[in-house]
């Protein structure tokens, strides 16, 4: 995990103009720092910008001020090096599993043979084997959400972006899903940027949590996870627990401080 | 196609039955309205005769002309209309302008400049189905979620396989339905233009024969006529379920 | 691209870009009339450039002439007079009517299996092909005409009766049962008035429809009306007067669809949907 970062965001500002309202900052100075094939939890309150974070990330939305670099060099608009996976799914209605899975695919220009079994290959990875053929209307949340992974993980982003990808799922299937992400990226690491408001969700996945501000949104904490996470019973780990609880306590102010702001 | 289709129409039958009945038994004359045997015969005739056949293929040449064209204009100037801000502020207010005007108001107008034949009624059904198709490609192109169009671009679609990809799926369901309605227009602006201006085709065919007197031909070509509508109708509704079946 | 990423985008609580946003202030307001007016210029120039005749597009001052004369004559009152008349006994009569139906085919198995078949065979066939028939029936005059508009306008009716009926919320029922409201006070004090915004969509859309089909009756059958006196223009070859009958019933249409929007709104005043119009 050493060297020099993968990803670097230095002083990047963002702001929202509605149209009949005054500008909205959204983020204001946010700097961080993502190495190789880190899993990095981005954690804050309700309308803190962490979202608008990973757009910029992803490219969806543009930088006013600060600078937002990948492999040291400037990003311009999304592109298959950063895949996204979104909190509602955003499964193409229309196309069945398979071929949701295999759009990314077809985008990087593979011959046939091989996008069929990379495909397949990722539907059976999450568990979706035997539900090639379905359309996203006849699966539960949680198969959704497995086959939205599988979709992006498929052509082998470099970065993964994940916004509250559980976040739309009941509770079991939120567990059963957070344990198999982890799972999944233990056995083949990637970058993973994980936005989440789940304090126990953040330290259960990621090796570094950066705790947001309130808005207009900045890093106000960067807090190591050096945990021992094999084994069942880590949600019981002391040292789990202690650290839930510091993060906690550090968010709930800010969550505190981003209810009087709306009060105003 | 099965039983409850079948007990569904019934009392269609039932109808037919009553219709030969009253005027079998002389409830009503059949100067005004013919046994319903005689429709089948007169019918039978004009299908034998060919008269059936030329002016149903020009009939629905027309329609499916003028029908595809609008599809055609209609669906790409919507989705240009969702696409861009500039395309959209300029052709609303003539959507807008153009919407409550009955197109069969451009009959005569469209009689003068094209004549009696083809040309005339293809124009009055390509501008009567326009709006239709136009409004709902519109309306169906701008509910396209962003989460959809972000996900197609970080997988790497150009901005114009997104419009493709994308867009045009997401405002199919809705396009169709205006399609469904379009339709319906095609064949009332055909039929009366027909009635008013032709020299052939099914509506030219029911208003000569009704001139004529020939009054059970005449019944035989008005429910052609119905029995066409209905078909196209129900041949359509059952291609969009086949192609939006993913939804639930 | 921009349109439908500005559109979620801006549902999805970003910002437009800037030139967006300067497109958007001062311009927005004046397209619309520099539209039309680019319209009428086309038309204008186009009339006297020599490329096409008087005959197959009249200038604007031609038209504008005949409208004129319409007014002043009086004939165009007299016209409009004998269409909206069609429009509204038949109109009316297919409204009182079709809720009519609609309720009894609500309400009774028997009536709703004789009837469903006709109506939803009906709904789309062109029951404009049944003109000949009602000729043949009630003759050349307002009562053909009004019949084919009932035929016409009924079938929305129904529907959006029998649609709107059937989706009052049971709970409402229930609330209203449970309070001890006897079966007929149920139907008519709760089930009728929250199918109101159904049944009304039915009459807004059934009330342009037998504008347009007294319309085309018109002009099929020639005599009196905005449509039998563009139909007798175009007879007799006077192209500025059929286009003059063009902006007649253009107007007229523009009048009845605004009528219904506004009876709407009156009508369900208090419900949610007050605030909620089918805009472009």
């Amino acid at each position: 995990m050493a060297g020099e970062p993968q990803i670097v965001v230095e002083g990047l500002r963002h702001a929202f103009r509605p149209p009949r309202s005054r500008e909205i900052v959204a983020l204001n100075g946010v700097s961080l720092e993502v190495f190789r094939r880190e899993f990095v939890a981005i954690l804050g309150p309700s309308g803190c910008g962490k979202s608008t974070l990973l757009y910029v990330l992803g490219g969806f939305l543009q930088a006013d001020d600060g600078r937002v670099l990948v492999d040291n060099r400037p990003i311009s608009g999304p592109g298959p090096d950063r895949g996204i996976v979104f909190q509602h799914f955003a499964l193409f209605p229309w196309k069945t599993v398979r071929q949701n899975v295999l759009y990314g695919l077809e985008r990087a220009g593979l011959p046939r043979a091989e996008r069929e079994r990379r495909a397949q290959a990722h539907i059976d990875l999450v568990g979706l084997g035997g539900f090639e053929h379905s359309y996203p209307s006849q699966l539960s949340g949680g198969m959704k959400q497995r086959a939205a992974i599988a979709r992006t993980l498929a052509y082998d982003p470099q970065i993964l972006l994940m916004d509250e990808p559980f976040g739309a799922l009941d509770a079991q299937t939120r567990s059963l899903m957070q344990s198999e992400l982890l799972g999944l990226w233990q056995r083949s690491p990637k970058t993973v940027i994980f936005v989440t408001h789940d304090v126990q969700e953040a330290v259960y996945l990621a090796q570094r949590v950066l705790v947001m501000s309130a808005r207009p949104g900045r890093i106000k904490a960067v807090v190591d996870i050096d945990i021992d996470k094999t084994g069942t019973g880590v949600f019981k780990n002391p040292v789990f627990v202690e650290k839930v609880d510091q993060i906690w306590n550090m968010v709930r102010d800010e969550a505190i401080a981003a209810q009087e702001a709306t009060l105003q | 196609m099965t039983l409850t289709a079948v007990t569904r129409y019934l009392p269609l039958l039932l109808l037919a039955l009553l219709w030969e009945a009253a005027t079998r038994i002389g409830l009503v004359s059949p100067l005004v309205l013919p046994p319903f045997s005689d429709v089948i015969v007169a019918w039978v005739d004009l299908a034998r005769g060919g008269e059936l056949l030329t002016n149903g293929l020009s009939s629905l040449y027309r329609t499916f002309s003028g029908l595809g064209l609008a599809i055609v204009v209609g669906s790409v100037a919507g989705f240009f209309m969702a696409w861009s801000p500039t395309v959209q502020s300029l052709l609303q207010p003539v959507v807008r302008l153009f919407y409550p005007m009955p197109k069969s108001a451009l009959i005569p107008v469209l009689a003068l400049w094209l004549g009696f034949g083809d040309k005339s009624k293809i124009a009055l059904i390509f501008l009567g189905c326009l709006l239709p198709v136009i409004l709902s490609a519109f309306n169906g192109a701008r509910g396209t979620e962003q989460a959809l169009m972000w996900s197609a671009r970080s997988m790497g679609a150009s901005r114009l396989r997104v419009l493709l990809d994308v867009m045009v799926p997401t405002a199919l369901p809705e396009l169709l339905s205006g399609i469904r309605i379009a339709l319906a227009y095609s064949f009332i602006l055909l039929v009366s233009s027909e009635l008013v201006a032709a020299r052939s085709g099914l509506g030219f065919l029911v208003g000569m024969l009704g001139e004529g007197g020939v009054y059970n031909a005449m019944f035989a070509g008005v429910l052609t006529i119905a029995a066409l509508g209905f078909a196209a109708d129900r041949l359509f509704l059952m291609l969009s379920n086949r192609v939006l079946r993913w939804r639930e | 691209m921009a349109g439908v990423e500005a559109t979620a985008r801006a549902r999805a609580g970003a910002s437009p870009r800037i030139f967006e946003v300067r497109l958007a202030g001062a311009v927005r307001g004046l397209v619309p009339y520099t539209v039309i007016t680019v319209i009428l210029l086309a038309w204008e120039l186009f009339a006297h450039s020599g490329l096409v005749t008087p005959f197959m597009l009249p200038p604007i001052e031609a038209v504008a002439q005949m409208v004129w004369l319409d007014i002043a004559t009086g004939s165009l009152f007299v016209n409009l007079g004998a269409t909206l008349y069609r429009t509204f006994v038949g109109f009316g009569i297919a409204a009182v009517g079709g809720i009519a139906i609609g309720l009894l085919m609500a309400n009774s198995r028997i009536v709703n299996w004789l009837l469903d078949p006709v109506v939803s065979a009906g709904f789309p066939m062109p029951k404009i092909a049944f003109l000949p028939v009602f000729i043949l029936w009630f003759g050349l005059y307002d009562l053909s005409k009004i019949i084919l508009i009932i035929v016409n306008a009924v079938f929305p009716v129904i529907i959006a009766t029998t649609s709107g009926l059937r989706a009052v919320e049971r709970e409402f029922v229930w609330s209203a049962r449970s309070m001890g409201a006897s079966e007929r006070r149920v139907r008519w004090e709760i089930v009728l008035p929250a199918a109101l915004p159904q049944i009304l969509t039915g009459l807004q859309v059934a009330l342009p429809i037998s504008l347009i089909v007294a319309i085309v009756s018109e002009i099929i059958m020639a005599g009196d009306g905005l449509g039998g006196a563009m139909i007798a223009s175009a007879r007799y070859l006077q192209s500025p007067a059929v286009f003059a009958g063009i902006v007649e019933i253009a107007f007229t249409g523009f009048l009845v669809i605004k009528a219904m929007e506004i009876i709407r709104a009156r009508a369900l005043a208090w419900h949610t949907e007050a605030t909620h119009t089918v805009v472009l």
